[in-house]
């Protein structure tokens, strides 16, 4: 019974786990100079239009990555693009394994980004 | 010679211009976009909570992101430079000055509170 419950739950989670290699997307993301626009630690961008990385959601960091890279490429058809002139350029050359890599390894970093919860139902104070 | 002179003049008074521009530029009010956020926090404030229209994917964690990308996002959003249709139809809502108190909220949002959650 715990086996089918633990078995039954990895299951679960699997629906927002990636496939990236962190330590691959490392080395991609030094290889493409991530860090010279978003920080060295990916918390501290150069410019402040520019967003914060470290530790966002894996899935939605490959979401976008995918955004940028379609905006340039043949599926510009397909349903969502975000162009930009700088990470147009920088998704153009990576290939889909490189980007559920640089993912996995850009939501593995410690970040100030987090989640608050509010309920305007309950009264906190 | 007058004529160049005005032309100097004119120049140099369309300079000057361009620093007061920046100066006037929409200050966000941090409380103020605590009450403004309503339509955030039912996707923005669920731990976990997933978008499947038109991709599937976890929405951004937005508590502690740059002031001033949450600011050029909602503006994208608007202007249909960034393309997702539930961001789009809450953007159009949203005032210049809405958003500069939006962007201020959640930059600072992580910051204060105590019961961060950022499940992975």
């Amino acid at each position: 019974m715990n086996k089918l419950m633990i078995a039954t739950l990895l299951l679960g989670l699997s629906t927002v786990t990636q496939a990236g290699d962190k330590i691959a997307g490392e080395k991609k993301a030094a290889e493409k100079a991530c860090f010279s626009c978003h920080g060295k630690d990916y918390k501290s961008p150069i410019d402040p239009t520019y967003p914060i990385l470290a530790g966002q959601h894996e899935d939605y960091l490959l979401a976008t990555l995918k955004q940028y890279k379609r905006a340039n490429t043949a599926e510009k058809t397909a349903a969502l693009t975000r162009t930009n002139a700088i990470m147009g350029g920088q998704a153009a050359g990576l290939s889909t394994k490189d980007m559920e890599d640089i993912a996995a390894y850009l939501a593995s970093l410690p970040g100030p980004l987090a989640i608050q919860p509010e309920s305007r139902l309950i009264k906190t104070k | 010679m007058m004529r160049r002179m005005t032309t100097a003049v004119l120049l140099l008074g369309a300079l000057s211009a361009i620093p007061t521009q920046a100066q006037t530029e929409i200050k966000g009010q941090i409380s103020t976009g605590a009450e403004k956020n309503a339509m955030c926090i039912g996707c923005h404030g669920i731990a976990g909570y997933q978008v499947i229209f038109p991709e599937q994917y976890r929405v951004p964690m937005i508590s502690g992101q740059s002031e001033k990308y949450i600011y050029n996002a909602l503006q994208a959003y608007k202007k249909s430079e960034r393309k997702h249709p539930t961001m789009r139809a809450i953007a159009v809502s949203l005032s210049d000055q809405d958003m500069a108190d939006l962007a201020a909220f959640y930059a600072h949002n992580g910051k204060t509170a105590t019961s961060a959650t950022t499940p992975k």
